[in-house]
């Protein structure tokens, strides 16, 4: 009797294990079913993680192409994109001027652009969208807009609470949704103007895209995109099996080799920082060690991040300084040289003096940081305990813990936090550092000039002019305050047929997930 | 083997050797296991990803951690949250078995229905329920597991003590007069001590594989920390590039430590059975 019971718990943890396999065998069955594409010219099959299926469809006002993790709606189109260098280019707009006080936009689209249903696409459907994703977004923040105007087919006029330099950054990823075909099942069946039509969404499995035949730009060379959504293991699997053309995967898999693949790393500003909270604690508020400007100092220059890429991400990556390395608004007054000396001097400047246990003490306390890292997260858990080894050397005795997202924001406020960010907008940049009340967001911190330099960036007329004001608050202010600490930009990574030829990519934002396929429609298949 | 255990001609001695076999090791793991936390703790990056060898007998993870002092961690605080959840659970159950027999029908059937409601939710769903409302970590797992592990006992307890109160010495002591109190320390709890004792050991194997599980599906104890259950959920991720021994051996070392639980109950239960055989006689 007791033995079976043994027994029983023995089982149950086995069960327990044997499910987490079982999401691997369903997906892989699913690849099986819907590829051996190399045979054909046009089709392509992408893995890509389980976190990228839009849960609520793909309707950009709940997030698609204009959530958390930002990319091309594909089935949509947008007024404006990206390019690769990050300026602002035209899709569906011919024009775009924004007035003296930057409060008034008025952007001029194209008038031979058609839904996939035959009807044609006017300003008035674009203002309806905005106006719907300003009333229905709950993942995006659009309270600068007030409302947006059709005032004639081809005109579209966004009338905005506050200046709003960046707004240009917000329209290239707002699909534009047809208002006599939307409706709360849009997200399930959507019908856009984009390169691709959605042909067959299996939720849990897979999305079959294609191309558009009425498609008013550039031809699409890639007919069909069907995206599996899989585990890493999966999908490193599924790629052996070639099953998959590409498939996504991390730093951990790199010792790896798969006949026929290669291995890309495409650049990112895909970063992972942490926030030293800048004031002293109060009410569970700050943080008495890193309040000292001299102890950040200190950290900012006294890790070394090319040891880190190397030690955990296996090379693939680049040294961060700032959320924002690489876009048109990064200053590069950001970048520090790794200075042990130098940073231990810092800390001794700030009463932080060595004991002979090499640890150091002011006033009888030892200098002592606990990292947070959020918890299953196994590239933040190691940057963690990395970054704990070098400040160990520094003298100061770190540890780290896990946290579950359900507490991380709070204990952030007080405990520096492994975060993961990196978008193609400057506003990530104000929302981090400017203050909402008293202090800043997701760290305690507060510098008047940083607010203002960034409020007169928001408010230029022009974008290239304010792109001098948000380098003006990082190289004035930013880079002596140190309220984070940006540690790698995390190159992403994928296993792709060495006969494929993957478009040229932009440097892809947080997020490894839908920002590969943002130009699928022009990668090739190489004749083998 | 083990038939020559059950032939030596004194069985009481050779389930004490066993029983105190199986508590040294126990013993031992747990000591060593606090004595090497700091090297389990420890991260160094130029040893990451070694297979098992002479000098980490585990091999060592993504991050460089050796895997046999991790392993010594993880289950010495298992161990410990054994020890910690079956004797609170166990004392609870002895307290709602006896009560439940000797307050009378109305308590006891308010009991027994407790019981049952207990035991009507599976063990596991409960479990992380509790263990996250708790905030998870050591006392959100251990809190969880108290609360879920003291039904069996108790309603074995209480059909023990329900035998006793029919027998004709505490008969005889309630017919001169005793308190209900000082029958239940004095004629009853004594002839329930086996059982709970026993019943308190086999516990131990429970809760240890419960927190594992718990842990292992992320409600339980938090990722730094060594426990079997992170080790064995995070070498999930590695088995495809082909890391066995970050889940084979700490696998083996937890069901090894289960067995030893069980080797250590059985021979207790052998030892006083063997005893009451001669108290009767």
């Amino acid at each position: 009797m007791k033995k079976t019971k043994i027994l029983a718990a023995v089982m149950a943890l086995c069960l327990a294990i044997g499910a987490a396999g079982c999401s691997q065998t369903a997906s892989q069955s699913t690849a099986a079913a819907s590829t051996a594409s190399q045979q054909q010219t046009d089709t392509v099959v992408v893995a890509m993680n389980v976190e990228s299926e839009p849960a609520s469809g793909f309707d950009p006002a709940y997030g698609w192409g204009a959530g958390e993790h930002v990319h091309e709606p594909l089935i949509q189109s947008t007024l404006v994109v990206t390019n690769a260098d990050m300026s602002i280019g035209y899709d569906l707009a011919t024009d775009m001027q924004v007035s003296e006080d930057g409060l008034t936009w008025t952007v001029t689209i194209r008038d031979d652009v058609k839904f996939t249903d035959g009807e044609p696409l006017t300003a008035s459907d674009v203002a309806f969208t905005y106006n719907t994703v300003k009333a229905e977004s709950t993942v995006n923040d659009f309270t600068m807009l007030d409302s947006a105007e059709a005032v004639d087919d081809t005109t579209v006029v966004f009338h905005m609470n506050r200046p709003y330099s960046t707004w240009p950054y917000s329209m290239a990823v707002v699909g534009i949704v047809p208002e006599h075909a939307y409706g709360p099942d849009y997200g399930q069946n959507p019908i856009g103007s984009g390169r691709y039509i959605l042909k067959q969404w299996d939720k849990g499995q897979q999305v079959i895209l294609e191309a558009n035949p009425d498609y008013y730009g550039e031809e699409v060379k890639m007919k069909k995109v069907v995206i599996l959504f899989m585990s890493e293991d999966a999908a490193f699997a599924a790629a052996k099996a070639g099953q998959v053309d590409v498939a996504y995967t991390a730093a951990s898999y790199t010792d790896q080799t798969i006949d026929g693949f290669e291995l890309m790393a495409v650049k990112t500003v895909d970063n992972r920082g942490i926030n030293l909270p800048a004031v002293e604690e109060e009410n569970s508020i700050g943080n008495d060690f890193t309040a000292d400007v001299r102890v950040r100092q200190a950290i900012n220059i006294g890790f070394d991040r090319q040891e880190m890429i190397d030690n955990v991400l296996n090379g693939y990556g680049t040294p961060a300084y700032s959320v924002c390395d690489g876009m048109p608004w990064y200053s590069e007054a950001d970048e520090v040289t790794y200075d042990p000396q130098k940073a231990a001097a810092l800390l001794e400047e700030a009463g932080w003096t060595l004991n002979s246990d090499g640890v150091r003490e002011k006033d009888g306390r030892t200098a002592s940081l606990n990292l947070l890292y959020p918890m299953g997260d196994s590239t933040r858990q190691a940057l963690a305990a990395d970054m704990a080894n070098q400040l160990a050397e520094l003298g100061i005795q770190t540890s780290t813990e896990g946290v579950g997202w359900d507490t991380a924001y709070d204990r952030a406020q007080n405990t520096p936090l492994v975060w993961g960010w990196g978008t193609h907008s400057p506003m990530e940049m104000y929302n981090i550092y400017h203050t909402v009340g008293d202090l800043a967001r997701y760290s305690p911190y507060a510098n008047a000039r940083v607010d203002e330099l960034m409020d007169q960036a928001l408010a230029c007329s022009d974008l290239e002019e304010s792109y001098a004001l948000w380098q003006q608050a990082q190289s004035e202010e930013i880079v002596n305050d140190v309220p984070w600490v940006w540690m790698v930009n995390v190159d992403h990574l994928y296993w792709v047929n060495q006969n494929l030829e993957v478009a040229q990519q932009k440097l892809h934002p947080h997020g490894h997930g839908w920002s590969l396929v943002n130009n699928v429609d022009q990668w090739t298949w190489n004749q083998a | 083997m083990k038939q020559c255990f059950y032939e030596l001609r004194q069985p009481r001695t050779a389930a004490l050797l066993r029983l105190i076999f199986a508590a040294a090791i126990l013993l031992a793991i747990m000591i060593a296991g606090m004595a090497c936390r700091e090297q389990a703790l420890a991260t160094d990056f130029t040893r990451k990803n070694l297979a098992p060898c002479a000098e980490y007998l585990f091999g060592t993870d993504w991050m460089g951690r050796d895997m046999l002092t991790r392993t010594l961690s993880g289950l010495s605080l298992s161990i410990r949250i054994g020890v910690v959840t079956a004797a609170v659970s166990a004392v609870v159950a002895l307290a709602a078995g006896v009560s439940a027999a000797l307050l009378g029908r109305w308590a006891d059937s308010a009991l027994t229905w407790l019981i049952d409601l207990f035991m009507g939710i599976p063990h596991i769903l409960l479990l992380v329920l509790i263990s996250c409302a708790c905030g998870r970590g050591f006392w959100g797992v251990t809190i969880g597991i108290v609360a879920t592990h003291w039904m069996s006992l108790a309603r074995l307890i209480r059909g023990e003590v329900m035998q006793l109160r029919q027998s004709g010495y505490v008969q005889v002591a309630r017919k001169l007069g005793a308190s209900p109190a000082a029958i239940a320390a004095r004629h009853i709890l004594p002839g329930v001590l086996p059982q709970f004792f026993t019943g308190l050991v086999l516990l131990f194997p429970h809760a240890i594989l419960h927190e594992a599980s718990v842990t292992f599906l992320g409600f339980g104890l938090t990722s730094e920390q060594p426990a079997v259950g992170v080790i064995l959920s995070e070498s999930m991720q590695y088995l495809a590039t082909g890391r066995w021994w970050l889940a084979l051996l700490p696998g083996l070392c937890l069901v090894a430590v289960v067995l030893l639980f069980e080797l250590a109950g059985k021979s207790l239960a052998a030892l006083w059975s063997v005893n009451a055989e001669q108290e009767a006689a």
